[in-house]
């Protein structure tokens, strides 16, 4: 059986994802000694900025400019709006070169091995249910439920999944409620008509479930732990990560918090940008 | 005596057909082929083509202690003298049994009397009840609910019932020793229930929060984790009712018993006209 990491890397006008697939990539030979493989609608970008061979295959989909617009924030206090091109993760199962994959978000700092658990998985579908936000300080309901009447909410940021015919079923339907996105946000009460990749996946999970609670998927090792982008990744040597998190009702206000050893979703990509600009600088 | 049924209270108010939803009840029981009978107590009439629906409609035992009361549970303790069975599940007129659900017989035998005590929302969580149960968490209660429970014919439960009926018949004197740090101003059966678990201090004896089932989906708008909230679930999500009578609340297919608590549940869907046309009542 082929193992392997899949990431997405589909850069717009503000945010370089292949820099970001870049170091994942670096991150993930170091602490699970896996390949990994990228997906890129610019695959030249990839050859001639960048070392090529950190990655296993390139995988080239259409460029697609459809505007998916939303703002990223870099602390509390910049943001940028852009176009989130968030489309291509429901064709991951047919365009992984794995029998077994655990695909990520770009954004996905990995400080240790904990996601090798997931191969030894008896389950061929693991997603994150449980998260934690690393301020915790916030509301997270967003993260508990995908409207406040909707369905319980599961992280598309790491997804582990064995090729089968069952997963077949449940990525088809993703894509289905992708194409159909305006039905389902409306059937399932959520406000914004921007499409998410966690909607989406959390409704194909509720459907397989047969609209129900139920185990048609595994949890994956641990928790999700992330930071917002209204936080900062402030710094990073090895495995021990120095943040910046927003201080509850004072805009612009922050305390510093460090991880060491710890796995981190860094939805702040301005930010994850700098520290991986400082790293590329280092090695030369 | 008969071997096992359901019991369900119905008395009319002013504002509500509870002999019609005791009707619905009925009819869910048979559609999901529940093997055991229910049987009606009511002083009010109920309609001819609706009165198969029941194994027996029994007037209610030594007179109407609720009449003139829109808030009728004083005739509730009555129901261990009322039942024709051995064994009973007693359940709130404004639930439907939406799955077959003969094999809780076997667990409740194990049982002289059980209440459920822990209830879940429309999702299929437990159902966070704090916001109806200030009684019970200011008084540290056992969070009975009474909307479902179980008896024998024994001793025990007989005891328990006596007990149930001194307390709700004195409900403001055993409110008042009870329920010192937060006294509701009306009667409520799961306090009545709970306070004599704490008498009889047989609280363990008569349930048991670690099991699932027997329980029920309880849809008091404010148990389903919504962050904003309106006072009746109707007018929150959509109410879903197939030709076979599944029913999905927002998005969830609902199985087990569903308490709709609310009344206009019945006027307000085609619940009772889907069950009338599968059982060609």
């Amino acid at each position: 059986m082929s193992k392997g990491v899949l990431v997405i890397a589909r850069n717009n006008k503000n945010i370089d994802y292949v820099k970001q697939a870049i170091f994942l990539a670096k991150n993930v030979s170091k602490y699970l000694n896996l390949p990994t493989s990228i997906i890129t609608d610019n695959a030249n970008y990839v050859t001639e900025h960048f070392d090529p061979t950190v990655f296993d295959k390139i995988i080239s989909i259409e460029y697609d400019d459809a505007m998916n617009s939303r703002s990223f924030y870099d602390g509390g206090l910049a943001s940028k709006s852009d176009n989130f091109k968030n489309s291509s993760r429901s064709v991951v199962y047919d365009l992984t070169p794995y029998d077994e994959t655990l695909l990520l978000d770009s954004d996905f700092v990995i400080n240790n091995d904990m996601f090798l658990k997931c191969f030894e998985s008896n389950q061929d579908l693991l997603l994150y249910k449980d998260s934690c936000e690393l301020s915790n300080t916030r509301n997270t309901k967003e993260f508990t439920y995908i409207s406040d009447t909707g369905c319980e909410f599961y992280w598309a940021t790491c997804v582990f999944f064995r090729k089968s015919s069952v997963n077949k079923i449940y990525f088809n339907l993703i894509k289905h409620i992708q194409d159909e996105w305006n039905h389902y946000r409306r059937l399932y009460q959520i406000q914004s008509n921007l499409f998410r990749n966690d909607f989406a996946f959390s409704i194909a999970i509720h459907i397989m479930n047969g609209f129900s609670k139920g185990n048609f998927f595994g949890e994956m090792p641990g928790k999700l732990i992330y930071i917002t982008d209204q936080d900062i990744l402030w710094e990073k040597q090895d495995d021990k990560m120095t943040f910046l998190v927003a201080k509850k009702d004072y805009l612009g206000e922050y305390y510093a918090i460090s991880t060491k050893g710890t796995s981190v979703h860094v939805m702040n990509k301005f930010s994850l940008g700098r520290i991986i600009d400082e790293e590329l600088l280092n090695e030369g | 005596m008969k071997d096992k049924g359901f019991l369900v209270l119905a008395q009319n108010s002013e504002t509500t057909d509870y002999v019609m939803q005791a009707c619905l009840l009925a009819m869910s029981l048979q559609a999901t082929k529940n093997s055991v009978p229910i049987s009606l107590v009511t002083n009010d009439e109920v309609p001819l083509s609706y009165q198969c629906l029941f194994d027996e409609i029994i007037p209610i035992p030594f007179g109407d202690d609720a009449k003139d009361k829109d808030w009728k549970i004083e005739n509730r303790w009555k129901l261990y003298h009322a039942t024709p069975y051995q064994e009973t599940i007693v359940l709130d007129t404004d639930m439907l049994v939406l799955e077959n659900i003969d094999v809780w017989w076997d667990l409740l035998k194990n049982y002289d009397v059980y209440y459920t005590s822990k209830v879940y929302d429309y999702r299929g969580n437990v159902a966070d009840t704090c916001y109806y149960r200030k009684a019970f968490i200011e008084n540290n209660l056992p969070n009975l609910f009474s909307g479902f429970h179980y008896f024998k014919k024994n001793d025990f439960a007989q005891n328990f019932y006596k007990e149930v009926e001194l307390v709700v018949n004195n409900w403001q004197a055993f409110y008042e020793i009870a329920l010192d740090k937060f006294t509701p101003d009306f009667a409520s059966m799961d306090v009545v229930a709970a306070i004599a678990a704490i008498n009889l201090d047989c609280v363990t004896e008569i349930t048991n929060p670690l099991i699932k089932n027997p329980t029920f989906t309880h849809m008091k708008a404010y148990c389903q984790d919504w962050s904003e909230v309106n006072n009746n679930w109707l007018d929150k999500i959509g109410c879903y009712i197939s030709p076979e009578c599944k029913i999905k609340l927002g998005n969830y297919i609902q199985t087990g018993i569903l308490h709709y608590t609310e009344d206009n549940f019945v006027e307000k869907t085609p619940v009772l006209e889907r069950y009338k046309v599968l059982l060609n009542v």
